[in-house]
């Protein structure tokens, strides 16, 4: 164990960080890539979907007679869903609905948490979110972000948090960034200003040599942070054009953005499929901060005016277009809140917090799609299936992906911690219909 | 440990000197009580250049009266009958005598489950918190770790499967694992003779020593024997010696000891289980021999009855051609220069006159010194300009600010963590600046918030969010402040790795269960311990109150880490005990000060400095202690600990490292070069550059002159730092303050990335009023702007070849200002500035 400030950054460290920086690697992607030639799995990207605020499954995929809406007939049959959601309705064979979620936290902050790393609230801990966990098992690809979170929390930014490496380190971190909807859009810090140019980032790093000799002269031997390996990256990111491309909206069609929809959710999912196109390996398509999914008001207008078009419109649009380009093989879209919602109204018309028995929607990247799994009763209150676990659908993408779904981390002190956590601290399980 | 001591090869390696100059018998006085009671004794050699080796393997061994005790050739003595009995050790040509005292000889001693059963089970592995010591056990069987609860223990292995972790339900079937009327088939001796397969292996062979005890326990019919009481109780481990120094070769042999509540002590050498952290520094075989591996520096974790503790174990090269005494400025080069001596690690010189002053200025005030202070203290030929300069910054208005925000941010100041009310922010805030300006003594400011009761500062801090927060996380909050432990873990199930239970946790807990807020809703609260039993017109009240034991559902009372359990009066301030118990208990001062050491080094002599655990150890445990106690004895004074250290040569010596200290991360042979913090480093950038930060609320390009910070605010001094959106601090990794603080240090991708094109670096390059463009005003040479920058940014003249080499690059330029404007860049990515050193 190393409680070291700078661990592990001694000056072997840091002379291999150094040598490889001009190959613009870290050390570990260096070992990452030497020692496995790349994903596994049939998938190679995730985008999810994040429906900030927690849908009402009845509302959406697991219709019951406590909904307003009727429920509709798909393009598989046997499967329907909402009214609400007309366009997935038609598509239902690229996505499979879980209706036997159950898991824990009924507050946003404890269910966003559990949803996003398969763990309870825990004061001694900081776990790791599953994209974290991707970027970490999977590594980079062409230079691109391996981890990223459109749009960033403006306000609330304590869930940001939970979206972050916990103990893996700032490596696997999500990259976050503005909401690319807002006029004028630019990702910060990956590209130099216009007034720098070509000559002046030639005049700056001479002048830096020059002026950190002295001082790397000195401490040569000295514990140092390990700044070098990510300075190198950095600079190839800068000069990178394709990673500035990845992140430039202005090169999608209008067209395109106006099927996406021209607001935060549908230019999120826009960006995240342009980021898993150039190499991202998990984005996280937000863009419900300022319009939630927490109806405990008026619940059906919000689901039947605000919500479901623009998930629907969304939904669908990202699947087509990764058909189109032949991507939906290699990226596992999900789609989930962090709970579902009452299968009874409230006095406002509203429906509650319900992490109890909920639904969402995955498919692509292998998953198979136009499954249902699990049931509810009638009224949607009570499983009549055996429960689904974060865990569960943790290890089936892990599974999509190649990864050893029964892999442990271990905390900086020994404490070992499942990447696919079930209830009751069991290891999950691949769902078998969707593989 | 990573720490890796090497000795330059091109130093030349001196003869070690062959003989001891003395040696002398450890342990000196003991007393063995009791029927077959023994004593390992260690014959330690004392060597011309102050080393100590262990030399009990080639000792010669006499008594004074056979009759009394016999001695094997280890050095192992055994009682026989009462009197005092003197032992005679010759080795390496030279005598060393000692004196034991015998009593009760024929006293026969009762049978103990914990001691006599369980202690096979820490000695052997197998409560470990890796096997069926962890949290949960293994294969279905759990134990506790080194028998913290024999009791449980004892449950599981005479009637089966027991003790569960969160709740007191018995789960599955029961299987003892013993066998009465077969003892020889009990699972417990076939699973660790490896008769079945077992997971962890053989731990021990048919008709061994450890395996005739348990299969003649349980012939006997599987007794508890008594219950220990308080007087039996262990409650410590002693481990000789606290620093192990060993040659490319050497061995040394640990003594262990056991103190009981009343005072006696028994050798325990034989009964506990030694474990190297890193295995190849040393090795440690059966009876806690260390053998040396590499060089370097590990610990050795002892345990035995529940208790943990460790030793150092450094193996060194050859000794030194010359190793030259530096000089001392106070007690702690002492320590610090003692360790290094012994570890044959030379310390680097004294800092030069511009790295102190840069080090000193930064630690102190968190503030770079402009370039006139810097031109002024350089030139100076004061011998006493250090001690002047440190008295001078500590009386400096930036000294308040400087250690305001490292208070702010250790005791969560900010409007989310106080209520979501800026008014109450405001108020703690002026709270803890207050007891700064005033130089409070630090146990009157732990007390103050300890048991901040009504409506001030202080009480702010227990509404997070506006409510109040658990008492279990309230309560780890405190003690992981106050005494730098944490014992989060153990809120739902016995620490693992520590001595901490669940009942301990929640004893303190209760301690916080009846804080309350009363007041208009949204608006002023008073918060206040609320009267056990008493309605008070809130008729749930009670219940909310009370606190359950999570896993026996026991309403727990307030009990402090002893078990004491503190019965006050239904209307009394029970923080109010805890508070005046926890400022004088010794983790209090202990953790204060290695906090305090940790801002001014950059790690603390516990590193993290909130870990304080038996398998965390400190690098200078005497200097711990010493710090400790001098800060005790003078009223908890934390400027004086500050200067104290400050004026040490430890903290005064140069970062630049030699040959044969480079490697030294622990020991502070040399400073150790450590990152800005975030706040510290924003500042920084704005003094090199002349251009003040302006802090707004909320994100960037909401401007609105309401949610602006009065002008001159700079980032160490925001009131409210989570009201201030800033891209630059949340990079830099400015923590949020909604829980602890952990400052990694670690660099990442976006600091690098901002580095490179980030506003802070391009905008205030030549923004109007920068000092670039103020320069460039007034005609400067380059010669000139460069030493400007030189001193703003590194507190230091440029050398001669660097001015020159600057020179040649704004002459290949076209444009001048343009050439500068990448020059200062330069200055302000550079590692001389963004770190500390």
């Amino acid at each position: 164990m190393n409680f070291n400030r700078h661990p592990g950054t001694g000056r072997r460290d840091f002379l291999k960080a150094g040598s490889l920086g001009f190959l613009g690697m870290h050390l570990s992607q260096f070992l990452r890539a030497a020692s496995t030639s790349g994903v596994k799995g049939k998938a190679q990207s995730c985008i999810l979907l994040w429906l900030e605020g927690g849908p009402s499954q009845v509302d959406t995929w697991d219709p019951k007679p406590s909904s307003a809406f009727k429920p509709i007939s798909t393009n598989v049959s046997g499967i329907q869903i909402s009214e609400l959601l007309p366009k997935t309705s038609k598509r239902m064979d690229k996505m499979s609905i879980v209706r036997s979620m159950h898991t824990m936290g009924s507050d946003h902050p404890q269910g966003t948490h559990y949803a996003i790393t398969g763990h309870e609230v825990n004061p001694a801990m900081h776990f790791p979110s599953i994209g974290s966990v991707i970027a970490k098992e999977t590594g980079q690809r062409n230079g691109i972000p391996a981890h990223v979170l459109v749009p960033q929390w403006e306000k609330s930014r304590q869930y940001e948090e939970y979206f972050r490496s916990g103990f893996l380190g700032p490596d696997v971190d999500p990259m976050a960034i503005p909401d690319p909807s807002k006029a004028g859009f630019q990702v910060a810090d990956l590209s130099l200003p216009k007034s720098v140019s070509a000559q002046a980032v030639a005049s700056r790093q001479s002048f830096l040599k020059v002026v950190d000799r002295h001082y790397r002269a000195a401490y040569e031997g000295a514990e140092h942070a390990n700044m070098d390996g990510f300075t190198a990256e950095a600079w190839k990111m800068l000069l990178n054009p394709a990673v500035q491309n990845a992140f430039d909206l202005s090169k999608e069609s209008e067209k395109l953005k106006e099927t996406y929809g021209k607001d935060a959710f549908g230019q999120s999912a826009l960006l995240a499929r342009r980021l898993v196109e150039s190499g991202s390996r998990f984005v996280t398509a937000a863009g419900f901060h300022s319009n939630s999914w927490d109806t405990h008001a008026k619940n059906d207008e919000g689901h039947r005016d605000r919500l479901c078009p623009v998930l629907d419109r969304t939904l669908t649009a990202l699947l087509d277009d990764l058909e189109q380009r032949g991507l939906l093989e290699s990226t596992v879209v999900l789609a989930m809140g962090e709970f579902g919602r009452t299968p009874f109204v409230n006095p406002d018309l509203g429906r509650d917090h319900w992490p109890t028995s909920w639904s969402l929607a995955l498919g692509g990247g292998g998953i198979r799609g136009g499954q249902v799994i699990g049931s509810t009763d009638e009224t949607g209150a009570k499983l009549t299936s055996s429960a689904t676990s974060m865990g569960d659908i943790f290890a089936t993408i892990y599974k999509a992906f190649g990864i050893d779904w029964t892999k442990e981390y271990e905390t900086p002190i020994g404490r070992p911690i499942k990447i696919a956590n079930s209830l009751d601290d069991q290891t999950g399980t691949p769902i078998a219909e969707l593989l | 440990m990573k720490s890796v001591f090497t000795l330059s090869l091109l130093l030349p390696a001196f003869v070690f000197a062959a003989a001891p100059s003395s040696i002398r018998i450890e342990p000196k006085g003991r007393t063995l009580h009791g029927d077959g009671a023994s004593q390992q004794l260690l014959v330690v050699g004392g060597y011309p250049d102050g080393s100590e080796r262990d030399l009990t393997s080639e000792a010669q061994w006499k008594l004074s009266d056979p009759t009394l005790a016999a001695i094997e050739p280890g050095g192992k003595l055994s009682a026989k009958k009462d009197g005092a009995v003197t032992v005679t050790a010759i080795a390496a040509g030279h005598t060393a005598t000692t004196t034991l005292h015998i009593e009760d000889a024929s006293a026969v001693r009762e049978f103990q489950f914990s001691r006599d059963i369980g202690n096979i089970f820490t000695r052997q592995g197998c409560n470990g918190s890796g096997c069926h010591g962890g949290v949960k056990g293994r294969g279905g069987f759990k134990l506790s770790p080194g028998v913290l609860n024999p009791k449980d223990d004892y449950e599981w292995i005479v009637k089966g499967g027991g003790y569960q972790v969160l709740t007191a339900e018995i789960k599955g079937a029961r299987v003892p694992r013993i066998d009465i009327k077969d003892p020889a088939k009990s699972l417990i001796l076939l699973k660790a003779s490896g008769s079945i397969p077992h997971g962890g292996g053989r731990r021990f062979a048919v008709g061994s020593p450890d395996y005739n005890t348990i299969l003649k326990w349980v012939t006997d019919g599987a007794p508890y024997g008594p219950e220990g009481t308080r007087e039996n109780r262990i409650v410590a481990l002693d481990v000789y010696p606290k620093i192990v120094t060993l040659d490319a070769e050497g061995r040394q042999r640990l003594l262990i000891t056991a103190r009981f509540a009343d005072g006696r002590t028994e050798d325990f050498s034989g009964q506990a289980l030694c474990v190297v952290n890193d295995k190849t520094v040393a090795t440690v075989a059966n009876g806690c021999i260390v053998t040396a591996g590499r060089l370097g520096e590990t610990s050795v974790l002892v345990r035995a009855a529940g208790l943990a503790a460790s030793t150092t174990v450094g193996v060194i090269g050859p000794p030194l051609a010359a190793y030259v005494d530096p000089p001392i400025s106070n007690f702690i080069d002492k320590f610090v220069f003692d360790k290094l001596r012994r570890f044959r690690t030379p310390p680097s010189s004294l800092s030069s006159d511009q790295e102190f002053l840069r080090r000193i200025c930064l630690d102190l005030t968190g503030t770079l010194p402009p370039p006139e202070r810097a031109r002024e203290f350089l030139a100076s030929k004061d011998p006493a300009k250090r001690t002047k300069l440190i008295d001078t910054l500590m009386n400096s208005p930036e000294f308040i600010d400087y250690w305001t925000y490292r208070f702010d941010d250790l005791f969560r100041v900010g409007v989310f963590p106080n209520g979501i009310n800026a008014k109450w922010s405001q108020m703690y805030a002026d709270w803890v600046r207050e007891s700064i300006a005033t130089n409070k003594p630090y146990d009157q400011m732990a007390r103050e918030r300890i048991a901040a009761q009504g409506y001030d500062g202080p009480t702010r801090h227990y509404l997070p969010y506006d409510v109040i927060g658990p008492a279990g996380e309230t309560m780890a909050e405190e003690v992981r402040v106050f005494f730098g432990r944490r014992l989060d873990c153990a809120q739902c199930h016995n620490h693992p790795y520590e001595a901490w239970s669940q009942d301990q946790f929640w004893g303190l807990a209760a301690f916080f269960s009846r804080v309350f807020k009363m007041g208009d809703q949204g608006n002023e609260y008073v918060v206040f311990d609320h009267p056990a039993g008493e309605a008070m017109g809130n008729a749930d009240v009670n219940g909310s109150i009370k606190l359950f034991h999570p896993r026996t559902k026991v309403e727990l009372k307030p009990a402090l880490l002893d078990g004491t359990v503190v019965e006050g009066s239904a209307r009394e301030n029970p923080r109010k005990v805890l508070a005046d118990w926890m400022v004088k208990n010794p983790y209090f001062a202990e953790a204060a000060v290695n906090r305090i050491w940790s801002y001014m080094f950059g790690r603390g002599i516990v590193d993290p400095v909130d870990d304080f655990r038996s398998t965390n150890p400190p690098s200078h445990p005497e200097l711990l202690d010493r710090l400790a106690a001098e800060f005790r004895s003078h009223h908890h004074d934390l400027q004086f600990l500050i200067k104290t250290i400050a004026s040490s040569r430890t903290y005064q010596l140069s970062g630049r490292p030699l040959p044969a200290n480079s490697e030294d991360h622990t020991n502070y042979s040399h400073a150790s070069p450590r990152a800005l913090d975030a706040e510290v480093m924003l500042d920084a950038i704005s003094s090199v550059t002349g251009v003040k930060e302006i802090f707004n609320t909320g994100v960037s390009g909401d401007e609105k002159d309401s949610g602006r910070a009065p002008a001159g605010t700079r980032a160490i001094t925001l009131r409210q730092p989570d009201m201030y959106y800033s891209r630059f601090l949340d990079i830099y990794g400015r923590p949020n303050r909604l829980t602890l603080p952990e400052r990694s240090g670690k660099a990442n991708l976006n600091e690098a990335l901002h580095m490179l094109a980030g506003a802070e670096y391009q905008e205030k390059l030549a923004a109007p009023g920068s000092r670039l463009r103020t320069l460039l005003t007034q005609a400067k040479s380059d010669d000139q702007v460069i030493e400007e920058f030189y001193l703003a940014a590194y507190s230091r003249l440029p050398g001669a070849d660097e001015s020159a080499a600057i020179r040649k690059l704004i002459a290949s330029r076209e444009n001048r200002e343009e050439a500068l404007r990448d020059f200062v860049w330069a200055v302000l990515c550079s590692r001389e500035f963004s770190e500390n050193h």
